[in-house]
């Protein structure tokens, strides 16, 4: 028989959701247990073997410098790293205040005398090179189940090069835009099934914006009925931290305020 | 003597059809008519306008498995149980010309397994002449009152319900809709081919400015009637014992659609992508059946988050094509 491919889950600073996600598989869990050896996961298991592993799964964003330097670690360490969620593949929740903000609130909260630890929250691709995002806050549970079948068959797994729309859709959900109501859905991957519009929420791009998104145009479009700081508010919850929200909003002073 | 049926029986008909057959019919939600599987005696909206998805999901599902490879041996998917589309004539025509697009070799097997399986109930307020491609079309008469044409053996054994009953041809006082803009200006489907295939060298600020508008979110190809293009992956199960072939509806005004195996892609920037969805119904589609890929039915337009709208580019496409030509002679 084949050697089983070892797996090893870690996570930094997040709220663990995805890892629930991961969990929430249930039988299918049981299944990549039995076609692999999960040999390192603190959330679930005693086991915690040293590497080298084939596959690190890595959820959260690493923020403290021995978060930067694990990271970089575990990067020696596997063939194969995969980012698992928004926090650790656009840095998500815990990137939407920056460097600068975060001293501030540290200094407000817990005095001038506290030394903080967290540096910035970056995206894991801000420090080593990442195969393969899972995006999603949590991240959807067949999505994550398409990726490990897909890595464990050998392939490379491609991010859903279709809208949120699509799922929107399908689902019978009035438009947002239509409307009038904000909503990133035409720029973000689908995957999800739409589930914060199905909730009376916008998409806030949680999957991260798919390949040649139109996000000019996009905001040309939410430029019709939402306000310029509005819209950079839409942008700052997922993807504060992407070129894409750089390029909108970082030298806007540059360009007239024009996005 | 002919077959007819009050429009307040409609409904039970409906029903009493579900007792053999799954039943979609467009019926109001919300603010909409979408088209929805039957159960009992659902008020069905027979005069619709246009719903958010056309019929072509019940031949052609958003998300298909094809078949499946277990240890090596191929699995067809399961039968399908007959079922029966109720839908307005723009809807009919739209499927008629799906059905000759997927004849075409190679022909898919799929989508017409299908089709071979549904039997299409028409509804309508104009005059029925000869075979409409259903097979079975109920023509408003009056205000209480639709006709029943058969044209099918399919459609015969719908009309054995207790709920037709004989009489002499009611008297047509329901209005004759009138076409609209839209409706004539695809009468003429050459000479939008020929303006659509101008308009790419000499009126490239139209497709310039569209290319900054287009939010590339693929709405426009999912609610058409007759977008009929789709995407296929293989899905592996974990311990690889496992392989399904999936299809899902895709669409030229997405990036990845033009691209092939190496990155290279065909149609780089949005507005050459927005003009391949212009070029294929209008120019390509005219060029391999003689006829405009569209039925006029307004979905894209309405339900374009960017308020692109077909028929306005349509129309500006064919006077300035008109106008530079009468100019030369
Ligand atoms: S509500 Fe948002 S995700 Fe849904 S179709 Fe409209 S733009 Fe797309
Ligand atoms: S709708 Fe948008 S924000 Fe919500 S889960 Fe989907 S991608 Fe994330
Ligand atoms: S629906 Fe409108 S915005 Fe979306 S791809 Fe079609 S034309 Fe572009
Ligand atoms: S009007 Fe638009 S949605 Fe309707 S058939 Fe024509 S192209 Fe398709
Ligand atoms: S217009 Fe585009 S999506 Fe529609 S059928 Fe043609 S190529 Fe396919």
């Amino acid at each position: 028989m084949k050697n089983k491919p070892k797996i090893a889950i870690f996570d930094f600073t997040d709220c663990e959701g995805c890892e629930v996600a991961l969990v929430s598989l249930r039988e299918k869990l049981v299944e990549i247990a039995t076609e692999t050896e999960i040999v390192n996961w603190r959330l679930a298991q005693k086991k915690a073997d040293d590497g080298p592993y084939d596959i690190v799964l890595i959820e959260g964003t690493p923020i403290t410098q021995t978060e930067i330097d694990t990271l970089k670690f575990l990067r020696g360490q596997t063939k194969i790293l995969v980012g698992l969620g928004s926090c650790a593949t656009l840095a998500g929740i815990p990137g939407i205040i920056d460097k600068e903000a975060r001293s501030g609130w540290y200094e407000k909260i817990y005095g001038k005398d506290y030394k903080p630890r967290g540096i910035d929250a970056l995206p894991l691709s801000a420090y080593v090179l990442v195969d393969y995002s899972i995006h999603g806050c949590p991240v959807d549970k067949s999505e994550l189940l398409r990726v490990i079948q897909e890595l464990l068959a050998g392939k490379t797994p491609k991010n859903p090069g279709y809208s949120v729309c699509f799922e929107c859709k399908l689902a019978g959900n009035p438009c947002r835009l239509l409307d009038k109501k904000p909503c990133l859905g035409p720029i973000t991957a689908g995957g999800c099934g739409a589930i914060c519009i199905k909730g009376g929420s916008p998409c806030y791009g949680c999957f991260g914006i798919r390949q040649d998104a139109q996000v000019d145009n996009l905001v040309m479009t939410l430029r019709k009925f939402s306000d310029p700081a509005k819209i950079e508010n839409y942008f700052s919850m997922f993807l504060k931290k992407t070129p894409e929200y750089k390029k909108l909003f970082d030298n806007k002073k540059e360009r007239n305020g024009k996005p | 003597m002919a077959k007819i049926i009050p429009e307040k029986e409609i409904p039970s008909l409906a029903s009493e059809l579900t007792k053999t057959h799954t039943v979609y019919a467009p019926v109001i939600k919300g603010d909409e008519t979408v088209f929805s599987e039957i159960n009992d005696s659902a008020e069905i909206a027979l005069n619709y306008s246009q719903t958010p998805l056309p019929p072509k999901m019940y031949f052609l599902p958003a998300n298909e498995e094809l078949f499946k490879v277990v240890d090596d041996e191929l699995q067809k998917a399961g039968g399908i149980k007959p079922f029966i589309v109720f839908l307005n004539l723009k809807d009919l025509k739209a499927v008629n010309y799906l059905d000759k697009i997927m004849q075409k070799e190679p022909a898919d097997t799929f989508y017409l397994q299908r089709r071979s399986v549904s039997t299409l109930v028409a509804t309508t307020e104009s005059a029925v002449g000869s075979h409409n491609g259903s097979d079975l079309t109920l023509e408003k008469r009056n205000n209480s009152t639709y006709l029943a044409h058969s044209f099918t053996e399919k459609g015969n054994k719908i009309l054995k319900s207790s709920l037709f009953k004989e009489a002499p041809i009611p008297e047509k006082s329901a209005q004759e809709p009138l076409p609209n803009h839209f409706d004539e200006l695809l009468l003429d489907s050459g000479l939008l081919a020929q303006a659509v295939e101008w308009s790419r060298e000499n009126s490239p600020s139209t497709w310039e400015a569209l290319g900054k508008i287009c939010l590339s979110c693929g709405i426009c190809t999912y609610v058409c009637p007759l977008c009929f293009c789709t995407s296929t992956e293989d899905k592996t199960s974990i311990d690889g014992s496992e392989c399904t072939r999936c299809r899902k509806w895709d669409a030229c005004t997405l990036p990845r659609f033009a691209q092939v195996a190496g990155g290279h892609n065909f149609r780089p920037t949005q507005k050459d992508r927005y003009y391949n969805w212009f070029y294929h119904k209008f120019v390509r589609a005219y060029k391999e059946f003689g006829q405009a890929q569209c039925v006029a039915c307004g979905r894209c337009q309405k339900y374009c988050p960017a308020g692109i709208d077909i028929e306005k580019i349509l129309t500006r496409l064919v006077e300035d094509y008109k106008k530079a030509h009468t100019k030369k002679t």
